[in-house]
Order: structure tokens, then C-alpha cells, then sequence
């Protein structure tokens, strides 16, 4: 009772040792605080949040004046940077004749096999590997040794293997998506909180429904994150490949490009795996805020 | 009040709030939330005051106001007849959550205080050494705040608050996060502080049985606008025993006013 | 080999790791003394290892390996430094993250490989591009990390600071840099960790010039399978030993602050 408690705990002796007598420091110096408006004009805000609006154009606006500027009056040669007019124009006929079609969907097509291949081997690995102690003893090791191979440290052995063609794209492709897939899916299962597992074992859940309703539906978004990293890391290393070894997609444009000294080709198909990439990278994005909502986001970013 | 402290030895501190009214404007809609509705109070030197009051009655709101947080507010605040102008260190507090620097160590952290206090790193240094040995915590000068319990970094947090010697010392649920026994505990040992420093303390709790045991005076506030109920003169000798059947009775007397409002 | 498998106890957990590898070395080896292929491409163990003892003790690949992580440090150093203090700029002040920011973060979305064609105009093919690139690498991660620790200190503490009356300066060197360590460490590990994949890239495709990368690109266009295998171990250890270093000295720093390691 916790009346019982105070009075016996009012008898015992206290810590601390008395000070000398009290000398107050100087008033100091007043200080003012930033004042919270508590109530906006209605005026100023709707012109500071134009304002705010317009801000993040700044640079690009600047930088492309400067560019546009460089080309006219020849500060730079054609070759080094063309007039932005070149790159526009450069835009327009790769999507006009079809060939920006021709080229993205063959990178869209690489990547996008690399990535299902990768990452449904990488998920079945990290499952097997999360749901079994035992096989994961025996694996990672193995795994986390050759992970500390980069993808391009594959590359020429992978070239070897199994000379210029498709399979090697997919391969090094599948195997850059394999990677986080994997940690993250191992660590999703790892990282079912214990109160949750205490909770199912109390209420005497057999193995398999601890499985299938309290750890899976905990690791879902971990392993969700894990495929958009996977995602990002694939689609570099099909810009890598494609600008050493292929004939065809947005990477091979960028190399052509190089080659022939045609820059405004080199910075369109630039502007286009940039486009790309955020437009998926988005998308994954929507979907794992989704699927994280009512749950407490972890911080902490990886690029 | 015969049985408090003398205040002979307390400076003319008083601190006066006046006619404080307070409004949140929400930015989504238009509407206007009145927080604080013509609080009034006037708190001699030297004395405990303590607030107590459901949530949203306003009541960490006030500190702030009186802290120098949040300046937008309608009324004054008076210390020692001078309206307050944003944050002093004669004014000192001691947060719900510690809010120790992890990165320091306990010294390191209750030297936090003392940042911009006109005086010499000796100085600095002793006064540091009086504070952490008044809250009993001389064997952790060296230790990190995730390497101590949260009763001895609340401890930490209240050598802090006090070691620039303010004029008011404010305290924000300071034990709401810590275990029963750890409160009861550390509320023994703030009456003991205050008792031996003299400061004017405004102690804001839900807990009617903290409020009562440690004021000289009970401000009972309720929500919706915040504003003062009543003031309860506790007059009681210190130490005071929970069980003492005039304590049980004051605290009874208070907690009938929150049974009433819903 | 026999000693793992015929015990009857349960193996020691700590070996089981090594089965797979010994079990894929010997399958290896069966393979090649067997002769199961007659590709050029089956190299037995005993040429990989007798061409890693030639390359040990051949003065290229030394010259090789040092040269790569000679880039590489100087890329991960002028990265990390520019990328702290475009980060602590975008972290400290609204104003510059509103102009700045967004252009940033479309420009590190563009896959990072895809600028090189672009920087081999402007840098030539050499080391200076190569550095250029990595440089580049690095910085990306601790922009954003800084950034993002930078604008993530809680409010908390900032309200502590300014109770005890800390100066703007004050506030960041004594509040805000200590809360975004761990952050900016993160991005500063991330840097070691990009820098080292694309020093290896940047071998790939700008082809002037020795590293490590141009020993594995040759062994591939010569078809020798031995060097290339050896390389790949080679970058291996070395990403690792980078990987260690930088794990080792975040353990460090998590303890400072009682984070739990991972």
C-alpha cells in the first residue's frame, strides 16, 4: 500500500550534505526570445508561402541562365557543354523517333528481370535463413564473406562466365538486388520484437502460426524496405553494365554518346535515367509509406 | 503560515502572475483555443507553490509562460516587481523528461547550467561539485546519463536547475516518469533542498498526494479554458506524515474537486 | 572435414560456418583434378593461390592496390569534407535547404555511374577524373546524413539551450553538432563504403592509369580466370578491412553516447 510505504520510507535518513549560505547570482542580462505570433496576419502569410514556393527554383533557374548564357557566348566549345537548346532538341527526336522508347524499355526490361530474379532469390534466402537458426549458421558466413565483393568486382568474372550477352546483365543485376534483399529480409525476421513472440507463446501458438501471424506480418515493411534498396542498387548497376558492355539501352546511350563526342545525347539519356529512377524510386516510396502507417518509422536514411 | 520557513533570509523575489490569458490559434482552421483564462497569482518569496490539475487545465503551459518559452500571452509576469522578458537564469527548471545531454557526463551536464554564468571556472567548478553533492550524487561525476538509473538523472536534472542559484525554480512533473517508490523518495529529498537553499518553487504535478505533501500552498486548477479553482493553504509543520489524519483530510479536501469535474 | 560430420554431439555452432566453404574448396578441387571440364576457364586452387603468392611479391600489383586506395582516400576525404560542410549549411539554415535542397536531391537521384562519361570529358581519363567521381561518391551520403542529423535534434534539447541563455554558436557546437554525431557518422560510413565500389568503377571506365581494377579487367580480357579470381578476393579484403575500420570506430562512438551496438 503505498500509503504504508511512504510512512516508512519518511524515517530513513537522507543523503546530501547542507550548503553554505545561499549568494544568488546577479540578475542577468534579459534576453529575448524569438515571439511566437500567435495569430498571422492573414496578408503577410499568403505572400511569405509564394515566396517559399518559388524558392527551390532559384538555383535551377540560375544555373540554367548561366548555362544558356555559356553557350551564346562561347565561353565553353559545343563539346564541352552544348546550349541547352541542343540537349532539348536532342530529347525531343530520341522520343519522337522512337528511339528513347527502343532504348528505355530495354534497360526497363533488364532491370526489371535482374531485380525479380535478385530479389525473389533474395527473400526465399533471407526467409530460410530467418526462420531456420540452423541453416543460417552454415550460410552467412559464407554470404557475408562474398558480400564484401562489390557487384563490379564480380563483373569480370561474371564475364567470363558467361560472355557479353543478356545473362550477364541479369546476373550482376540480380546479384546487386540480391544483397540488401537478403540483410533485409534476415533482419526483418530478426527484428520481431520479443514482447510480440512472448505474447504469441503465452497464448501456446504452435510454431507455425507464430510464423505465419506474428513474425511475417512484422516483417513485411523491413523486408519492403530491403527490395526499394535493392531496387536502387539494381537500377546502378544496369547503368554501370550498359555503359561497358551493350549494345542497346539508356546506358549504351550515354557511352555512345561519350564516343562520338555528341554531349547533348550524353546529357538527354542522363536526364532520362534520372527521371527514371526517381519516377520507381517514388513509387516504392508511396507503397512502404503505406505499409508503414500506425507504425514507428525507424530513423535514419541510407542513400 | 506559522509553520514555514522564516523568509528573512530570502531576498524580495516574488514572483506575480497577472490577469494571463493564453490562445493557440490553430493554422487549419480559423478557430481559436483558449488555454489560459485569467490566471491569477501571487507567490512570496521563498515559497513552494504547488499547481495540480487534469490535463489540458493549462498547467505546463504557465510554466513555460512564467519560463520565458512563450512570450505570446495576454497579462504580465512580475518577477520581484520587473516584468519577464523571455528566458533568465534566475529563473530555473527541471523538465519531465531529464533532458540531460547524453554526450556529457553528470558534471559535464550539471556544468550546462552554469554555460553563460558570470563566473571563473573555479567557481564554476565548486559550485558544480556543491550541487551534485547536495542531490547525493558525488560517486557519479564520471558517469554517462544512459549509465544511471532514472530517478538519479532526474536527480542530475534538479542539480542543474538549481546550481545557478535562480530566484524561482520551476518544476514540470518532475517524478511523472519514475517508479513510486523512486518519488516518493525523491519528493523527500526536494523538501529537503528547499528547505536548505530557500528558493521559491512551482512544482506542477497531477498527483494530489505530491501536491499536497510538498506545498505550502495547493493552486487547484481545472481545464477547458485553463483556470484557477481554488488555493488550498496547506498549513502544515514539515516534515509532514502522510498519515496524519489533517494531511489525509487536506487531501481529500482537494481531490473532491476533481471528482466533481469530469 | 570428417571430425565435423561424424560427432555425435551437435557441432560447435562457431564451425558450422566454415562447412559450406571447405565443402565448395574441395568440390573445387575434385573438379579440376578430375578434369569435369575442359573450359580454360577451370583454374585449379593450387594456380589461384600459386598467382596470389606472384602477385604478393610482384612489385605491379603493390603499385596497383596502392594507387587505387591512394584514390580512393583522397576522393572519400575531399567528398566527406565538402559533403559536411554542404550539409551542416543545409542543416543550420532554412533559407539555403529551401534553395539548395531540392535541386540536391533530384541530382543524387541520377544514378551516380551515369556521370562519368560526363566527367571523362571535362577530367580527361585519368586520376584527376577518377578522384573527381569518388569525390563525388562520397559526398552524396553525408550531405544527406549531416542533414538529416543536423535537422533532427530534439527539440528538447534545443529548448535547454536556450534556457540557459546559449548563444546561436553556442547552441551549435554545443547541442546541435553532439545530437547529429551518430548521424553524420552514419553518412560518414556510408562514404568509406561508396567510395571503395566506385573507386573500382571508375577503374572499369576510365581506363588510363593502374589500380586494382585495371589488374581485374585485364585478367578478364586475357582471359586469365586465376588473376581474375584473385582480384576479387583481393577487393574483397579490402572493402572489409574498410568496413571493419569503420564499424570499430562507430562501436566506439555508440558507446559514448549509450546507444546499444547492433
Amino acid at each position: 500500500m503505498a500509503r504504508a510505504t511512504a510512512t516508512a520510507l519518511d524515517s530513513e535518513q537522507l543523503p546530501g550534505k547542507p550548503l553554505a549560505p545561499v549568494k544568488r547570482l546577479p540578475p542577468s542580462a534579459q534576453r529575448a526570445v524569438p515571439r511566437v505570433v500567435a495569430r498571422a496576419a492573414q496578408g503577410s502569410a499568403w505572400q511569405s508561402r509564394a515566396l517559399n514556393r518559388l524558392l527551390p527554383w532559384l538555383l535551377p533557374a540560375a544555373l540554367l541562365g548561366l548555362w544558356y548564357l555559356g553557350s551564346e557566348r562561347g565561353w565553353l566549345s559545343d563539346q564541352v557543354l552544348p546550349p541547352p537548346a541542343f540537349v532539348y532538341q536532342t530529347l525531343v527526336d530520341l522520343a519522337s523517333t522512337g528511339d528513347l522508347w527502343l532504348n528505355a524499355s530495354a534497360s526497363m526490361q533488364r532491370v526489371l528481370v535482374g531485380f525479380l530474379i535478385g530479389s525473389g532469390l533474395g527473400v526465399t534466402l533471407g526467409l530460410v535463413m530467418g526462420l531456420s537458426k540452423t541453416v543460417e549458421d552454415y550460410l552467412l558466413p559464407s554470404f557475408n564473406a562474398l558480400v564484401q565483393i562489390p557487384v563490379l568486382g564480380w563483373m569480370p568474372f561474371a564475364l567470363l562466365l558467361f560472355g557479353i550477352g543478356e545473362p550477364l546483365k541479369y546476373v550482376l543485376i540480380a546479384h546487386a538486388a540480391l544483397v540488401p534483399v537478403t540483410l533485409c529480409t534476415l533482419q526483418a525476421f530478426h527484428q520481431v520484437p520479443k514482447r510480440l513472440l512472448e505474447v504469441g507463446q503465452a497464448y501456446g501458438f504452435s510454431r507455425r502460426q507464430i510464423v505465419t501471424d506474428i513474425v511475417l506480418p512484422s516483417a513485411v515493411a523491413p523486408i519492403f524496405t530491403g527490395l526499394r534498396l535493392g531496387f536502387t542498387k539494381a537500377w546502378l548497376s544496369l547503368v554501370v553494365v550498359e555503359l561497358l558492355a551493350s549494345s542497346e539501352g539508356l546506358g549504351y546511350l550515354i557511352a555512345y554518346g561519350r564516343q562520338l563526342f555528341q554531349l547533348d545525347l550524353v546529357m538527354a539519356a542522363v536526364v532520362v535515367v534520372g527521371a527514371v529512377g526517381l519516377l520507381i524510386d517514388r513509387s516504392f516510396e508511396y507503397v512502404e509509406r503505406r505499409l508503414n502507417k500506425g507504425r514507428a518509422v525507424i530513423p535514419g536514411r541510407l542513400v | 503560515m506559522a509553520a514555514t520557513q522564516p523568509l528573512t533570509a530570502v531576498q524580495g523575489n516574488g514572483l506575480r502572475l497577472e490577469n494571463i490569458s493564453k490562445y493557440f490559434s490553430s493554422t487549419s482552421t480559423d478557430t481559436q483555443l483558449q488555454v489560459l483564462d485569467n490566471v491569477q497569482l501571487d507567490i512570496a518569496p521563498g515559497e513552494f507553490i504547488t499547481i495540480v490539475g487534469a490535463s489540458g487545465c493549462g498547467k505546463s503551459t504557465l510554466l513555460r509562460l512564467i519560463l520565458g518559452l512563450d512570450e505570446a500571452f495576454d497579462g504580465q509576469i512580475l518577477l520581484d516587481e520587473k516584468p519577464i522578458k523571455g528566458t533568465g537564469l534566475e529563473r530555473g527548471i527541471v523538465f519531465q523528461d531529464h533532458r540531460l545531454f547524453p554526450w556529457l557526463t553528470v558534471e559535464q551536464n550539471v556544468a550546462v547550467g552554469l554555460k553563460n554564468a558570470p563566473l571563473s571556472p573555479a567557481q564554476k567548478r565548486e559550485t558544480v561539485r556543491e550541487h551534485i553533492h547536495l542531490v547525493g550524487l558525488q560517486d557519479f561525476v564520471e558517469s554517462y546519463p544512459h549509465q544511471i538509473s532514472g530517478g538519479m538523472a532526474q536527480r542530475v536534472a534538479i542539480a542543474r536547475g538549481l546550481v545557478n542559484r535562480p530566484s524561482v525554480l520551476l518544476l514540470d512533473e518532475p517524478f511523472g516518469a519514475l517508479d513510486a517508490l523512486t518519488r516518493t523518495r525523491l519528493q523527500r529529498e526536494l523538501q529537503h533542498i528547499w528547505q536548505q537553499e530557500k528558493i521559491t518553487m512551482v512544482h506542477v504535478t497531477h498527483d494530489v498526494d505530491e501536491a499536497v505533501y510538498l506545498g505550502d500552498r495547493v493552486v487547484v486548477m481545472q481545464p477547458h479554458p485553463g483556470r484557477i479553482r481554488r488555493i488550498v493553504d496547506i498549513d502544515l509543520p514539515r516534515p509532514r506524515n502522510r498519515s496524519d489524519a489533517r494531511f489525509i483530510a487536506l487531501r481529500d479536501d482537494v481531490l473532491s474537486d476533481f471528482a466533481e469535474v469530469s | 572435414m570428417s571430425t565435423l560430420t561424424s560427432s555425435a554431439a551437435p557441432s560447435p555452432r562457431r564451425y558450422r560456418g566454415w562447412v559450406l566453404p571447405v565443402v565448395a574448396v574441395a568440390v573445387w578441387w575434385l573438379a579440376t583434378h578430375q578434369g569435369w571440364s575442359d573450359s580454360g576457364l577451370l583454374v585449379s586452387p593450387q594456380k589461384v593461390a600459386a598467382t596470389a603468392w606472384h602477385q604478393f611479391t610482384s612489385e605491379a600489383f603493390w603499385r596497383a592496390i596502392s594507387s587505387s586506395l591512394a584514390r580512393n582516400l583522397s576522393g572519400f576525404f575531399i567528398g566527406t569534407t565538402l559533403g559536411l560542410v554542404l550539409g551542416c549549411l543545409l542543416g543550420f539554415s532554412r533559407l539555403f535547404e529551401r534553395v539548395v535542397g531540392p535541386s540536391f536531391n533530384t541530382f543524387k537521384q541520377i544514378s551516380l555511374f551515369a556521370w562519368i562519361p560526363l566527367i571523362s570529358v571535362w577530367f580527361g581519363l585519368g586520376d584527376v577524373a577518377k578522384v573527381v567521381f569518388l569525390s563525388l561518391a562520397a559526398l552524396v551520403p553525408v550531405v544527406v546524413n549531416t542533414c538529416d542529423g543536423l535537422r533532427n535534434v530534439p527539440p528538447a534539447f534545443l529548448e535547454v539551450a536556450k534556457v540557459y541563455g546559449f548563444t546561436r554558436w553556442q547552441t551549435i557546437r554545443g547541442v546541435m553538432l553532439p545530437a547529429a554525431l551518430p548521424s553524420i557518422f552514419t553518412g560518414v560510413y556510408l562514404a568509406l563504403v561508396y567510395s571503395w565500389l566506385a573507386t573500382i568503377g571508375a577503374e572499369y571506365l576510365l581506363v588510363s592509369g593502374s589500380g586494382i581494377g585495371n589488374t581485374l579487367i585485364d585478367g578478364s580480357e586475357h582471359f586469365m580466370m586465376d588473376l581474375v579470381l584473385f582480384g576479387m578476393v583481393v577487393i574483397g579484403l579490402v572493402g572489409w578491412g574498410l568496413n571493419l575500420l569503420a564499424r570499430n570506430l562507430e562501436r566506439r562512438m555508440q558507446r559514448l553516447y549509450g546507444i546499444t551496438p547492433r
